[in-house]
């Protein structure tokens, strides 16, 4: 099962890659100013016009806030699929190590501190989250390698620790606690290229795991047998946790936390192109893109003009998707 | 050894439950007995109807008012009950004697167990997140009075109202009357004028606006503006900053606690295409005067007819 043919990855990546491309079209068209496929042509080609007003809604609010939510789809899937394969725990997902939670209390500080000029909440909140992956990786470092299980109780206790500082700034800063509930929950809601800009900063973070495939692949069968096959099992295990832990910080610094993309598209994904890394990292980039994206554009449209939380959307999107395919799974 | 020291300590906690519920009883026979001995007919009750359609009647003028919002502080004082208004909540600024009272709590969050500890013959509390409190006071014994308006008049009629239950009604009118005469100049100066579409954000992250239904919206309507909010619904809704830009407001007013700046308006996405940024009438206005359902609403009023129709203010 783990040894699939060189020639069935292409199919996957090709279907994903062609789900993501409908995905940024129908984002790109709808919204409450639709627009019609000539249109959106036009726009694409003149590029942005200063003054024209939906020249701007074109190209200062929505193609942002498309290309954010599905890099940021992309970033937590391909973290997701990294963590759920060093913990070998298939609940596990990008926010467990910490790193949502030290982000959200950067961001936080950033709220309430009110300082103008930077986007300080996108900054202090990415601060935030690799602070927390330095504490949990000191922690769970013992005489020269990493302890997942302790890099998961430290995960797991920074982040309790992490909101409840967060709980306590919200109470004393109470006109903030809007924007801070708001900001934990997750949303594409008002951002633009800032964001978009520190969002890509993570596609090098994407790609890399894809040249360490064949070692994630052994090292699902635990790590005694991966070092009996030859694989420099701390050296990679130390880098994928890096990378899903930079990718993770990225993610939430843009937009929040947005649950279950990193959980649930590693799954579907697994049970529709199967275990091996080859087909799955990629696709499951993919993937991500397209789900967050999709969700972002009914977050958007289908109560507008007001909007529902895109966190919502990805669960009422993803849960009814994945409880099908586990039953499909399951029977085959 | 163990065992009679466990089953002391099980006395002991049998005894402790009979006191706390003995006492509970004892304090809820006391409230009832009080209640029924007020009861005689010294003077002609008060009774009002709030917003909510709640008649709350009074034996006589209240004595011992609790505020459970700074709106609520500031008519009581308004109407000249100032003196009897025994606690308040923490965010009560205004006026500066409002600031030294004894608090209950937030706002959102008021402790019943406080309220009750000041004896208070009439309570005034909010709308919104305090829906629930009434009942819970009322089981206590309170009176419950809601401020909760959705228009301009509705606010002056609160204001009567406590006038009434506080017996400082001749005050109360004074407050109601100088209401009336803002709202009587704005409809003058602003009432004939074209409609302009007017944006109120109340909040900057998430974009909220005031929608159907709230005292912001109807005192847009009265001067002279078309309120954008009110296509987003009831309430305080969420609005997309994709169909603001499509509707594109003649005049962006900023209420102060949605934190934002006007020179930081125009730094937002896509927002220095709007009409209203790039013709200046972008405009932060203080939510104490706009927000808070009280007298200072007049001024309110007033400043918004300012900025939706300055040229009808222009010759002054």
């Amino acid at each position: 099962m783990t040894r699939l043919g060189r020639t069935s990855v292409w199919p996957g990546i090709c279907l994903a890659a062609g789900l993501l491309l409908v995905c940024l079209v129908l984002s790109l068209v709808l919204g409450p100013a639709s627009l019609s496929l000539s249109q959106l042509w036009h726009f694409v080609t003149t590029g942005p016009v200063s003054g024209d007003l939906e020249n701007a809604i074109f190209w200062q609010i929505r193609m942002p806030r498309v290309l954010l939510a599905c890099l940021v789809g992309a970033e937590l899937a391909v973290a997701g699929v990294i963590l759920q394969d060093l913990f070998l725990n298939p609940l596990t997902d990008p926010y467990v190590t910490g790193v949502s939670s030290g982000a959200a209390l950067g961001a936080t500080i950033g709220i309430v501190l009110h300082w103008s000029g930077l986007p300080w909440t996108t900054m202090l909140a990415l601060v935030g989250g690799l602070a927390t992956l330095g504490i949990v990786w000191m922690a769970a470092r013992r005489r020269g390698r990493i302890d997942i299980f302790v890099l998961l109780l430290a995960g797991v206790t920074i982040s309790y620790l992490a909101s409840a500082m967060v709980t306590v700034l919200m109470i004393q800063c109470n006109q903030d606690m809007r924007a801070i509930v708001y900001w934990l929950m997750g949303s594409f809601s008002g951002r633009g290229w800032g964001e978009v800009q520190v969002a890509l900063v993570a596609v090098p973070f994407m790609i890399l795991p894809l040249f360490f495939t064949r070692e994630m692949d052994i090292m699902l069968q635990g790590e005694k047998r991966a070092l009996e096959l030859g694989v420099e099992v701390e050296r990679t295990k130390r880098l994928l946790l890096v990378t899903a832990g930079v990718l993770t910080a990225i993610a939430v610094s843009v937009c929040g936390i947005i649950g279950f993309v990193g959980l649930v598209v590693p799954h579907i994904v697994r049970l529709v192109v199967g275990p091996s890394h080859r087909s799955l990292l990629p696709v499951s980039l993919l993937g991500g893109a397209a789900l967050l994206g999709i969700a972002d554009l009914l977050s958007r449209t289908v109560i507008a003009p007001n909007e529902i939380p895109v966190g919502v959307v990805t669960t009422f999107v993803g849960a009814p998707l994945f409880v099908y395919l586990l039953r499909r799974g399951r029977k085959s | 050894m163990s065992t009679t020291r466990a089953r002391r300590l099980t006395a002991a906690l049998l005894l402790l439950a009979a006191i706390v519920l003995g006492a509970t009883a004892l304090s809820a026979c006391g409230s009832g007995g009080t209640s029924d001995t007020s009861a005689s007919p010294s003077a002609r009750p008060i009774s009002v109807t709030d917003g909510s359609g709640q008649t709350v009647t009074l034996t006589q003028p209240a004595a011992r008012i609790v505020s459970l919002a700074p709106a609520n502080t500031e008519i009581a004082f308004a109407v000249g009950a100032g003196d009897k208004v025994v606690a308040g909540t923490s965010y009560d600024d205004y006026p500066a004697a409002a600031k030294s009272l004894p608090k209950v709590g937030d706002f959102s969050t008021p402790s019943v167990e406080k309220i009750a500890s000041f004896n208070p013959d009439l309570v005034l509390a909010a709308g919104g997140v305090q829906a629930g409190l009434r009942s819970k006071l009322e089981k206590l014994g309170m009176k419950v009075y809601v401020v909760d308006p959705t228009t301009y008049a509705g606010v002056m009629t609160d204001i009567a109202n406590v006038g009434k239950l506080a017996g400082t009604s001749a005050q109360a009118q004074k407050v109601v009357d100088s209401m009336q005469q803002a709202l009587t100049d704005v409809r003058a100066k602003a009432g004939s004028a074209a409609r302009k579409s007017t944006f109120v954000e109340i909040y900057s992250k998430p974009l909220m606006t005031a929608g159907t239904g709230t005292f912001i919206s109807d005192m847009v309507d009265i001067a002279g503006g078309t309120n954008l909010g009110d296509s987003a619904g009831k309430g305080f809704p969420n609005f997309s900053s994709e169909v603001l830009l499509k509707d594109d407001p003649a005049v962006y007013i900023a209420d102060s606690g949605s934190m934002s700046k006007p020179g930081e308006l125009s730094s937002r996405p896509g927002f220095s295409a709007l009409t209203a940024v790039k013709d200046g009438h972008v405009y932060v206005i203080d939510d104490n005067i706009i927000a808070r359902p009280g007298p200072r609403l007049a001024q309110g009023l007033q400043q918004l007819a300012r900025m939706i129709h300055p040229e009808a203010y222009a010759t002054q």
